[in-house]
């Protein structure tokens, strides 16, 4: 649903962020899916839920205290922190928590949490007791949790630019890009549908952004999320009525029945004596659609347990492999710049004139002393906005790659060329080569050849690095992985399809440059 | 054809060459003997430029550098294309084939076509005795063997003069002989030879002249056999006792 309104960057979970360049020289092809595999197992096994433990209900009641996890970084109308108070707390789920807890005669207790991660480190237990986090009440999350009665009722908004005046729902936008939240109800609409590009995002402010600058005809989203940005913004306007309406639960871990029951008749008793509709209408949000609230009854449910990716491979592997088509040629377009101008940017470093020679050393310091992840959001949203610079976001994603690496790559040639002894220049010089040719002809082939393992361990750790492009709503390997193991909560069999994946990539390249190398070396010889 | 005057090089207080002049004529061959580090290396290669001295004059065939001021590029280029030079240690491009090695002055320097040069190579290679090793690289050649390619690099120039930096010394003793029978035929068929080293075999069989270098000057200068065996300074008596 929504993640990091107004930080930096929204920050996918901890550890599926890729690690910064500075270290990303270690060559051993340690994907990151492992690493969210290992933290997953470490996490089971320390803060595992205890057999002897009575029931999750008699914790809370005799601890006096509900705790419920969701992300801070979530926004408005959810939880935000207001800008006269940016110390503060608000929202409507704020203010839920808090009559819900009231109605349990508890208090309550919020825990951060990033969002993706929600579900998950409910499972595991210890943080927190429940998730109030706009989830959805869907089969998907059903499968992952048990979710209580309905405490709001959303719909799909469709959301275009205010001078597209021709546009009235999907129907008008076939073939175009639409954006949507990863792994949300409107993310599973468009993907039913299968007639517009769909563009992923971790966050409900940058596709708002790129809508206005024209990098997307439409966004749809949750009603919640468009009133608000709508709200004073005269760029953008909803373009049609909301449909597909879909509820807003509680999730408790599974199997805590006793919990589930206490919390389903606090939200109907919430319902029926008017506090929610308080609530909402405190932050503009009630609505004939929340009459819903007070008819619901609960659907016989067919509810898919986990799935396994392993099993289900069938389906699975071929995601996967799609989104690795855009890990590879976004490497090999990032690997390809990098290599040019990282050359360039060593011949002049080395060889060229005072001014130009600073130039090409302060690029360097520059790209490899910032994180490639400011880099990114810079040329993708920064030049946008301030040059109305428009690249997309696959441009976007070579560029950023391409240039941090060329500063990483120029430094391995330089070492190259300062390894090849002081005599082959003056073998050139002496026969009557100008510097640029002796430069050419003799002194680069041997520097490149020097410099090609560095060259090819870069390569290699590019797979991997890839990754952080998706913050600018580009699905590769990872981030399909992410995306469907949150909705299957698979992550185990989905890390490993992932892993091998990425372990098949890189041990190609490695074959590839290995092979190179002994070419090159017989050539040598 | 060789002329120097006034030549100095310091590094820091220590100055290697101290006013030096030499003249030598066309098809002269000159060998300069002399202890380790009294500047034979850094006297040639301030001659080609390789070493910028600090003041001084350079005339090699039709090209004069004045040293004193900052000299031109394509100068310096000048006086590189008439003075070839062979290196102790050969420095022959190891990417390249021994015919590649060759070829890669008269192409790329010269700008020549390959169909043009080829032959002249080959011939080359047939001179120093070695057209069986056209296609190899400098690492599957003998030490011997290189130094040989490195002269017929040199000579594919077709420069004026070869200043020649103790050829002869990183070789195996066993391997001397081939690269001296090389130098025979070349002082032999005239070619203006600047030579430097420390075999006396090499120095008797092609000096016209012996230049014996010390303290930054030439102090003795003769025949073979008035410097090497009628040595009239002690320095020289000195360095040849041993
Ligand atoms: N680049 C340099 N910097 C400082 N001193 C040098 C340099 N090159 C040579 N020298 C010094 O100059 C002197 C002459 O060196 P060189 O010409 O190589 O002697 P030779 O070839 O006669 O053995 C030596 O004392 C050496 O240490
Ligand atoms: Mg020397």
């Amino acid at each position: 649903m929504r993640t990091g309104p107004d930080s930096v960057g929204p920050l996918p979970p901890a550890g599926v962020v890729s690690s910064p360049p500075e270290d990303r020289r270690p060559t051993t092809s340690s994907s990151t899916p492992w690493l969210v595999l290992l933290l997953w197992l470490v996490a089971g096994g320390m803060i595992g839920r205890s057999p002897l433990r009575a029931d999750l209900w008699d914790d809370v009641r005799s601890r006096g205290v509900l705790r419920w996890g969701d992300d801070a970084e979530g926004g408005a109308p959810y939880l935000f922190h207001p800008e006269d108070d940016p110390t503060k707390l608000v929202g409507f789920e704020v203010d839920f928590a808090a009559a819900l807890a009231t109605r349990l005669e508890i208090r309550d207790q919020f825990v951060q949490n990033n969002w993706d991660m929600l579900l998950p480190a409910l499972r595991q237990g210890g943080s927190f007791d429940i998730v109030i986090a706009g989830l959805e009440r869907t089969p998907e999350n059903l499968a992952k949790a048990d979710l209580s009665r309905p405490y709001f009722v959303f719909a799909q908004q469709l959301v275009v630019r205010a001078a597209d005046t021709g546009i009235r729902s999907l129907d008008d936008l076939r073939g175009r890009p639409v954006g949507v939240l990863s792994a949300t109800a409107s993310h599973r609409l468009l993907e039913r549908r299968g007639t517009v590009e769909i563009r992923v995002y971790q966050d409900n402010v940058n596709y708002f952004r790129d809508l206005e600058v024209g990098r997307l005809d439409a966004v749809l989203t949750d009603t919640p999320i468009a009133q608000v940005n709508l709200a004073g913004n005269e760029k953008l306007r909803a373009a049609g009525p909301p449909f597909e309406p879909g509820y807003y639960a509680v999730a408790v871990p599974p199997g805590e029945t006793n919990l589930l029951a206490r919390i389903d008749q606090a939200i109907l008793g919430l319902t029926t004596n008017g506090t929610l509709q308080q609530i909402y209408t405190r932050y503009g949000l009630w609505g004939a659609e929340q009459e819903g609230l007070r008819k619901w009854t609960a659907p016989a449910q067919v509810i898919r347990r986990q799935r396994s990716a392993l099993r289900e491979w069938k389906t699975y592997l071929p995601m996967l492999l799609r989104a690795a088509v855009t890990t590879v040629w976004v490497t090999c377009g990032g690997m390809t710049l990098a290599v040019i101008w990282g050359l360039a940017l060593a011949i002049v470093k080395q060889y060229g004139p005072a001014p130009l020679r600073w130039s090409a050393t302060a690029y360097i310091e520059v790209f490899r002393g910032t994180p490639l992840l400011l880099q990114i959001y810079f040329i993708y949203f920064g030049l946008a906005q301030q040059l109305g610079l428009k690249l997309s976001a696959g441009l976007a994603a070579v560029l950023a790659l391409g240039l941090n690496y060329a500063a990483t790559e120029a430094e391995n040639y330089r070492a190259g060329l300062l390894a090849v002894p002081r005599g082959q220049m003056e073998a050139a010089l002496a026969l009557g080569m100008k510097r640029r040719v002796a430069l050419r002809r003799v002194l680069l082939p041997q520097a490149l050849r020097i410099s090609l393992p560095s060259v090819t361990n870069d390569f290699i750790a590019m797979f991997k690095d890839s990754s952080i492009v998706s913050v600018i709503a580009l699905v590769e390997l990872t981030k399909e992985y992410q995306i469907r193991a949150i909705d299957t909560g698979d992550y185990l069999g989905l890390g490993l399809l992932t892993a091998g994946i990425y372990f098949a990539m890189s041990w190609t390249a490695s074959l590839g440059a290995r092979r190179l190398e002994r070419f090159l070396q017989h050539d040598h010889r | 054809m060789i002329t120097v005057e006034k030549l100095s090089k310091a590094y820091g207080d220590h100055r290697v060459l101290d006013a030096v002049d030499h003249r030598q004529e066309r098809s002269e061959s000159v060998v300069l003997i002399g202890p380790s580090g009294c500047g034979k290396s850094t006297f040639l290669r301030c001659l080609n430029q390789l070493e910028t001295p600090d003041a001084g004059r350079v005339t090699i065939d039709d090209v004069t550098v004045d040293c004193a001021r900052p000299v031109e590029r394509e100068l310096q280029r000048q006086l590189r294309l008439r003075a070839g030079m062979v290196f102790q240690q050969f420095h022959l491009f190891p990417h390249r084939t021994a015919l590649e090695n060759i070829l890669e002055g008269p192409m790329h320097v010269l700008g020549r076509p390959r169909s043009e040069v080829e032959p002249e190579a080959l011939d080359l290679l047939a001179r120093v005795g070695l057209s069986d090793r056209a296609g190899h690289r400098p690492s599957q050649l003998s030490g011997g063997q290189q130094q040989r390619v490195a002269i017929a690099r040199a000579l594919a120039m077709k420069p004026r003069a070869l200043l020649l930096d103790e050829p002869t010394s990183a070789l195996d003793p066993e391997l001397r002989e081939e690269v001296r029978d090389v130098l025979r035929r070349l002082a032999d068929e005239g070619m203006t030879m600047l030579l430097v080293t420390h075999d006396l075999q090499l120095a008797r069989d092609v000096a016209d002249r012996i230049l014996f270098f010390h303290g930054g000057h030439i102090v003795e200068s003769g025949t073979p056999d008035e410097v090497l065996d009628h040595p009239q300074h002690p320095r020289t008596q000195e360095f040849l006792g041993q």
